[in-house]
């Protein structure tokens, strides 16, 4: 029951926060696609940054509960593709979905409803489609860590990643809609 | 978004550090983030109520749990935390976006056919991913894990060519 609790808290803090910053509004992340718009991206890469400093230190105090997803070559890529044009068409992803469903968006509710559709369409060719093409290009629960030899390096090597992101998107996108 | 609508958000530096505390908080609290799985929760609840073999046989639901999970729990406040900070917002809130109705109309019919789409495909891609932009790249990227990174990279680049082809007219916007 605790975990209920722990994760109604969570998501709440979390909705409110990217309704406040503009990431549930669909013509903020459409124009941020067309390189127009460039708080919404910056926001996300610095949001990793900082959540990678905070993750860190967790690590460090051995509080922190991870779970590194595997990467798979086509199931990886081949799902990216596919998230990549529906995100491109709309402007909503899986989790500004729902909280832009409860900010009043009409069409955020048939983006719901379609993820639904998606999801049970998946679950049933899971035992085909898993074993297809998630398993033979699994390269396991790979880290930046395993190729950089030290966490810290490989902290610093993504905070480098990143603050070159935020730089170079501050830098090519447009500032009209400042 | 009308020009008016833009000082009405928050700025971002200090957005992405509460965002981040949020996230290092969970971290703390449950594990990595994520919300397609919240989909996949939510019907599993559904068949566990309607058609429970079909829930007890198939991977994709044994793999995570119902209703009554942080995972549920998780995008049900995200739609609450939406429904808060959207009632307090000064903003306008519309159903079809400019950028859209600049390009196809004001027909609520055609944007919700294209975001029903556009759903399905997010979440079908997510869930052969083993995440969204939530569980996979900035929960993965926090934990400096490749597939976070990979998945990033290709849903950015595939997005901004497939906004280009759908929002503007022979690749300029008008």
């Amino acid at each position: 029951m605790n975990e209920v609790w722990l994760g109604l808290g969570s998501g709440v803090a979390f909705g409110f926060i990217i309704q406040r910053v503009g990431a549930t509004n669909p013509q903020k992340m459409v124009l941020a696609h067309l390189m127009k718009e460039r708080h919404i991206p910056q926001f996300m890469l610095l949001v990793v940054m900082f959540a990678a400093v905070g993750l860190f230190g967790l690590e460090a105090a051995g509080i922190g509960i991870t779970r590194v997803l595997p990467t798979s070559l086509v199931a990886t890529g081949l799902g990216a593709v596919i998230f990549g044009v529906g995100w491109g068409l709309s402007g909503y992803c899986p989790g500004t979905c729902w909280a832009a469903v409860g900010e009043g968006r009409m069409d955020a509710v048939f983006a719901l409803l379609g993820g639904l559709a998606g999801t049970a369409l998946f679950a049933q060719l899971h035992e085909t489609l898993i074993p297809a093409l998630y398993m033979p290009t699994n390269l396991g629960q790979l880290t930046l860590t395993d190729w950089l030899g030290s966490p810290a390096l490989a902290l610093v090597g993504l905070l480098i990643l990143f603050g070159g992101g935020v730089f170079l998107i501050g830098k090519f996108w447009d500032t009209q809609n400042d | 978004m009308s020009q008016q609508d833009t000082g009405k958000y928050w700025p971002i530096l200090p957005s992405a550090l509460a965002l981040a505390g949020v996230m290092v908080f969970i971290f703390a609290t449950f594990g990595p983030p994520a919300s397609s799985s919240g989909f996949v929760t939510t019907l599993k609840g559904f068949f566990l109520e309607f058609s429970p073999d079909y829930a007890a046989n198939k991977a994709h639901y044994k793999m995570m749990p119902g209703p009554g999970s942080w995972l549920m729990a998780f995008v049900l406040g995200m739609a609450i935390g939406g429904f808060f900070a959207g009632r307090t917002f000064r903003g306008t809130i519309e159903d079809v976006p400019e950028a859209w109705q600049k390009r196809y109309g004001p027909s609520r019919f055609k944007r919700y056919a294209a975001t029903f789409t556009s759903g399905f495909l997010i979440l079908f891609g997510a869930r052969l991913a083993g995440g969204c932009t939530l569980g996979l790249f900035l929960s993965g990227s926090t934990q400096l894990a490749i597939s976070g990174l990979y998945f990033g990279v290709v849903i950015f680049a595939v997005a901004m060519v497939t906004a280009r082809m759908i929002y503007t007219r022979g690749g300029s916007h008008e």
